[in-house]
């Protein structure tokens, strides 16, 4: 199998309980189409990879530490988030209103299943122990928010990205969920699974 | 008028005239160099302290705070500046997630502090700054008379 391959499957594999979690939180108001896409880029390409540079986006970022350690961010378009809360709310107003402390929680705890739930079914799949620390969230310029996920990850060199889009039927939901193990840490996930001989 | 975008580790410089941008500031630095009497000013876009490994500083000198200002100053020079003259304007250096205690730190803080000890190595004056606190920023660099507007959202644009 290829490396590549190989990281796809897993991003698949993960992003397939996260929507499931979400959708059981949104009581089923969600389908999901999946599109896993998995990457090694040059630094140099990396800032271009989120998109839309000054568009806003709300970042949920988490430490994972255990068997594995890295770091893991859900990042979606400002109007995803918006209508994600106000689902999960049942409250509507504007941006202000809606990410208020009540709405950022809401939106801290749909990123914790989420990336849970991907971390789970990784861990299960592996037999490797990954922890997420809790979730912090900013709401901010894409660019912005990037940049400080790979920094604060000390991705500097090649970036390794597991990303998974999904979208939703009904509800125009998207976004996607970015993995930057630390160095050396794939080979870990490689090993549990004995993928090393392919 | 030409704007030139000044992506994470890049460095960019221009002459006279046009625009340097740095969308998105998160933890990143964007440092401005200018030089009024040359009307040269070059921008980088720092984005770690330091290099954890030697060798990576060569592809991309722009990446790191202790790399980014000798290269600042070279490409300024090159472009007809003297490095007597040359001041500095910093923007950026913010973290974005402060609720989130991680093993690596406040990033933002750590390339504010690495980029000023750098400018201050090699005499560089510190002239404007808007750093810190936990929002992102856009700096734009006007090569024609040195103004740089920094826009976060929400906020009104600022001159510094």
């Amino acid at each position: 199998m290829e490396r590549l391959d190989f990281l796809r499957e897993l991003g698949n594999i993960g992003i397939g309980h996260a929507t499931t979690a979400l959708s059981e939180m949104l009581q089923g108001k969600l389908l999901r189409l999946v599109v896993p896409d998995a990457r090694i880029l040059p630094f140099e390409e990396a800032a271009a990879y989120i998109g839309g540079l000054d568009e806003i986006v709300a970042g949920i970022f988490m430490q994972i530490s255990g068997d594995v350690t890295g770091h893991m961010a859900f990042i979606l378009p400002i109007e995803s988030a918006r209508t994600l809360v106000e689902l999960l709310t049942q409250r509507h107003g504007t941006d202000e209103e809606i990410f208020d402390e009540l709405g950022r929680s809401a939106l801290e705890e749909i990123g914790n299943i989420m990336i849970t739930s991907y971390l789970n079914a990784l861990s299960a799949l592996t037999d490797l122990v990954m922890s997420p620390s809790i979730p912090a969230l900013a709401i901010d310029m894409a660019g912005a928010v990037w940049e400080s996920v790979l920094a604060g990850a000390l991705v500097d060199e090649a970036v390794t990205i597991i990303r998974t889009d999904f979208s939703a039927d009904g509800v125009d939901i998207g976004g996607n969920i970015v993995l930057l193990p630390d160095e050396e840490e794939f080979q870990k996930i490689e090993h549990a699974l004995g993928l090393e001989d392919f | 008028m030409q704007e030139v975008f000044v992506n994470m580790g890049e460095i960019r410089a221009l002459a006279r005239t046009g625009v340097l941008t740095t969308v998105g500031l998160g933890s990143c630095v964007g440092v401005a160099l200018y030089d009024s009497v040359a009307q040269v000013g070059v921008m980088g876009h720092v984005f770690l302290p330091t290099a954890r490994r030697r060798n990576e500083t060569v592809d991309m000198p722009g990446k790191y705070a202790d790399t980014a200002i000798p290269a600042l100053i070279d490409e300024a020079v090159r472009l007809g500046a003297q490095k007597r003259r040359l001041w500095a304007k910093l923007a950026g250096g913010a973290n974005l997630f402060p609720n989130l205690t991680t093993s690596n730190g406040n990033i933002g803080s750590q390339n504010i502090k690495a980029v000023l000890e750098n400018l201050a190595l090699h005499d560089i004056p510190v002239v404007g700054q808007d750093v810190s606190g936990s929002h992102g920023r856009k700096m734009r660099f006007f090569v024609e008379d040195g103004r740089v507007t920094v826009t976060a959202i929400g906020k009104e644009p600022i001159d510094i």
